[in-house]
């Protein structure tokens, strides 16, 4: 099991270099310069700008001597906005996105997971069907159109919420359902189906047979099965969610780390680049790891050699 | 690269716009705007003069970008306008009629061949931290632009005028060298490289505020990234700055003019999504908004919402790429343009607020309350096309009903009212001249290299001057300057242009420019569109607010009449 642990960790240490310089090539074979603007800089403006961000040195040399950086925690300054660095924008936009990511998540399991087994409960009667209409709208309308419903209807017109901003609980309400809605609507069919699933195996048969109420079957026997697929997927969820959505955080103006990534590729801010990715490359990766150490937890079969 | 020799179409203005699209960082200045603040902005102004003011002398205005900077060495970018343009206060500023009014000097005044300007600083001023400021300063902050590690993105703004400035920058004189001095405490002295009659209007620019230098020197460039490092000299102060989020302006009580601040307090939310925020003011959780979404303006106007347009010193247009095949011939740019129906593109398809544009440079420079350009040629275009003249220049060019013409490439960069525009004059074009256009697009970055190493045959442009003056704009086409990206060149212009550069007389110097823009646009060089024009929001229980030609926003006189 340690043993198990340990290559994992270090295939992810090696993921997360490749993902860096892979990251590190693609950036800079893009046409454009951090210092390309409308304004023509002055190519002296343009020299001492490389100059100060080393940026004229051979790109094998500025890749290592960011990965140096990196091993210290410096994920290094931001070329667009001086006197800033991107571990301020992680530091700044990450709690606010996780705050909002992780009250969304909250949401999401306690919304799909309940629709999911009432579904499959239900199986085939006008409650499954109807969960299941819902649950279709809400992973195929995309999140953007859903928020600016959201805000036309419950802010502009009710005049109930607050438009942008979650600076109240209020304002966190309406991005809450817009991020959560496609995670809730996936979530909860793939909790149906597979309660489906494990509810037709022969240990529920035996279950039922021991005259265990419909109650205890569920919750006691089948549950815990048909978790597992809920929780492959929470992982990435998770990462997904914590991390920013850029749609969300521009539409309800919240200052997450969600905006600092796409921004960053079209100003050609390469450290942020670099930075948002790795960054966001390993959360998902732990993410990940945590839900294989669960599935020991969670089913006992499953072991890690 | 792939991308660029497509087609460019640019827009100028947009940088403004891209970048909003990208994010915050990139430069776009979009500073000047036209000699008066909008009528709409004066008629709110005196309605509520007679309200009563507010108990709370609070605002929230929404800008929809985020500034790259708020240092105003470092930066030329035209989102830092709000913050700059209310934090700082330079030698001089502009009044609420768009004219150049005493700001820190009190007077200022220039040796006769207008090489040397001396400035006067009011008695007593003093830093947001109650420390005096004195011209020292002002010496200290220029030099510290000319220093190569500030980057300073408007360096040029000062080495291009400044005599040893550049030398100073390369590293061949000294500080003592630089035409910037303290004669005493309350006298800077400019030395100049050559007669520049509009230099107090490039003073105006915010490069040239002063910076102090205890936070500079002990807080290196992160000095404006926190409120207990940003020290100014502005009607306001930096009290809160949330990355990403807001930053939080109240009254400065050490500002010269202080007592007559009436705003406490001036909340700047960045609100990125225009949607969000229009929605935002219609709701009234906010007072202002800097941009709105072009649909809406006509509506919003109708409505008596609050908007109010600011002719903005710049134009929208096109370049040619007057070094190729068939773009070098005349005719043919000629023929292009007339093909375009100017009026349908502002009001239809990019719906705005704006003027028509026949000419490169903008309107709005005034020498005795009169614009310089009133009454110029129209160069045979009217505000909708002229397709039997558009015809017939083409066939002079030996393309008859568009026989023989290549396809044109016409290049943009991704931005949503560009692109609209971009396929409105392909269609104009296919329509009125008979010719095929392709369209090509590529995000900013992309775009522009493409355009500045001359990979392309029409591109998507625009410009907003940096100061109030047509010398912002003449070079644009001057024979290798490094903003000539259209590659015209014209011997008897460029003698022109040097010629307007030291003309001290304002009536010859207005007489000349004429001359200049008569010249070189009976020549089209490029494809005029639309004179810039800016529309923001505003509630009516907000008076006092006004802006100058450079659509930069001022509060200092603001009231709440709520």
């Amino acid at each position: 099991m340690v043993r198990y642990f340990a290559k994992r960790i270090a295939t992810m240490v090696i993921a997360l270099f490749l993902i860096a310089l892979l990251t590190f090539v693609i950036m800079h074979s893009i046409p454009g310069g951090p210092f390309t603007s409308d304004r023509k800089v002055s190519p002296e403006v343009e020299a001492a700008l490389n100059a100060k961000y080393n940026l004229d040195a051979p790109l094998a040399e500025q890749f290592f001597d960011y990965i140096g950086g990196l091993l210290h925690g410096d994920f290094g300054p931001s070329y667009k906005y001086p006197g800033k660095s991107v571990n301020d924008f992680i530091y700044n936009g990450f709690p606010v996105s996780a705050k909002l990511g992780g009250i969304t998540i909250v949401f999401v399991l306690l919304a799909a997971i309940p629709m999911g087994v009432v579904a499959a409960v239900k199986n085939g009667k006008w409650v499954d069907m109807a969960v299941m209409a819902v649950a279709t709208i809400g992973v195929t309308i995309p999140s953007f159109i859903i928020a600016s419903l959201l805000i036309y209807v419950f802010s502009f017109r009710l005049n109930l919420l607050p438009t942008y901003g979650i600076d109240t609980w209020k304002g966190y309400i309406l991005p809450v359902i817009a991020l959560g809605g496609y995670s809730i609507s996936y979530m909860a069919r793939l909790m149906r189906s597979s309660l489906l699933e494990v509810m037709g195996q022969d240990y529920i048969r035996t279950a039922r047979a021991k005259g265990l109420s419909e109650v205890k079957v569920v919750f006691g026997h089948a549950m815990r099965n048909a978790l597992i697929p809920v929780i492959t997927v929470l992982g990435p969820t998770i990462a997904n969610l914590m991390t920013g959505s850029f749609v969300i955080e521009k539409i309800f103006a919240i200052p997450g780390l969600g905006g600092y990534l796409v921004n960053s590729v079209s100003q050609r801010d390469y450290t942020t680049i670099m930075g948002v990715t790795i960054f966001y490359a390993t959360f998902l990766m732990v993410m990940i790891f945590v839900v294989d150490i669960f599935y020991c937890l969670i089913d006992p079969r499953i072991k890690y050699e | 690269m792939k991308k660029k020799l497509s087609l460019k179409l640019a827009a100028g203005l947009v940088c403004a716009a891209m970048l909003a699209g990208c994010g915050s960082g990139s430069s776009g200045t979009e500073p000047q705007t036209i000699g008066e603040p909008t009528q709409a902005a004066e008629e709110s102004a005196a309605e509520t003069a007679a309200a009563e003011p507010a108990e709370a002398q609070e605002l929230t205005f929404v800008l929809n970008n985020e500034p790259d900077s708020l240092d105003p060495s470092y930066t030329n970018n035209s989102f830092a306008s709000p913050f700059l343009t209310n934090l700082f206060e330079g030698l001089v500023t502009y009044d609420e009629n768009g004219e150049l009014a005493p700001g820190n000097a009190e007077s200022w005044e220039s040796n006769d061949d207008m090489t040397v300007w001396t400035f006067h600083l009011r008695d007593g001023l003093k830093w947001s931290d109650g420390t005096p400021l004195m011209a020292k300063d002002y010496v200290y902050s220029a030099l510290h632009v000319m220093t190569p590690t500030t980057t300073s993105q408007y360096v040029n703004m000062m080495t291009d005028y400044i005599v040893n400035g550049q030398e100073y920058y390369d590293g061949t004189a000294s500080a003592e060298d630089v035409g910037v001095k303290a004669l005493d405490d309350n006298t800077v002295e400019y030395t100049l490289k050559q007669p520049t009659p509009f230099f107090a209007d490039v003073t105006s620019m915010w490069v040239y505020a002063p910076v102090q230098e205890a936070t500079v020197e002990a807080n290196g460039d992160k000095w404006s990234t926190a409120a207990d490092t940003y020290v100014c000299n502005g009607p306001f102060k930096v009290s809160e700055i949330n990355m990403g989020e807001s930053v939080v302006l109240t009254r400065n009580e050490n500002y010269w003019d202080a007592e007559n601040v009436t705003l406490e307090k001036l909340t700047f939310r960045y609100i990125l999504d225009l949607s969000t925020a229009l929605t935002a003011y219609e709701n009234g959780e906010v007072d202002g908004v800097r941009n709105i979404p072009a649909g809406d303006i006509a509506r919003l106007k109708a409505e008596g919402a609050g908007t109010h347009t600011i002719n903005v010193y710049g134009t929208v247009y096109y370049n040619f790429n007057c070094q190729k095949e068939p773009y070098n011939n005349p005719l043919v740019r000629k023929a292009l343009n007339l093909a375009i129906d100017r009026e349908a593109i502002i009001n239809n398809v990019a719906q705005l607020d704006a003027q028509p544009a026949y000419s490169i440079l903008a309107p709005g420079y005034m020498v005795d309350g009169k614009d310089i350009l009133d009454g110029r040629s129209t160069f045979e275009m009217s505000p909708t096309a002229d397709v039997e003249a558009a015809k017939a220049a083409l066939a002079e060019a030996g393309y008859p009903d568009g026989e023989g013409f290549p396809t044109v490439q016409l290049s943009f960069y991704s931005d949503d009212t560009v692109k609209k525009v971009a396929e409105a004059i392909q269609e104009m074009w296919e329509t009125n001249l008979g010719i095929d256009v392709e369209v090509t697009s590529a995000d900013w970055a992309v775009f522009y290299s493409g355009v500045q190493s001359g990979d392309y045959e029409v591109a998507a442009m625009g410009w907003s001057a940096d100061y109030v003056n047509p010398m912002s704009f003449l070079p644009l086409l001057v024979t290798g300057d490094v903003t000539n990206t259209s590659f015209y060149s014209n011997p008897d212009y460029d003698a022109l242009v040097e010629q307007i550069k030291v003309e001290k007389d304002p009536a010859a110097f207005a007489q000349l420019v004429k001359d200049a823009d008569d010249l070189v646009s009976s020549d089209y060089p490029v494809l005029p569109l639309y004179y810039k024009a800016d529309t923001y929001l505003l509630k009516d229980y907000v008076s006092g607010v006004y802006t100058d030609s450079s659509a930069h926003l001022y509060f200092k006189d603001a009231v709440v009449t709520k």
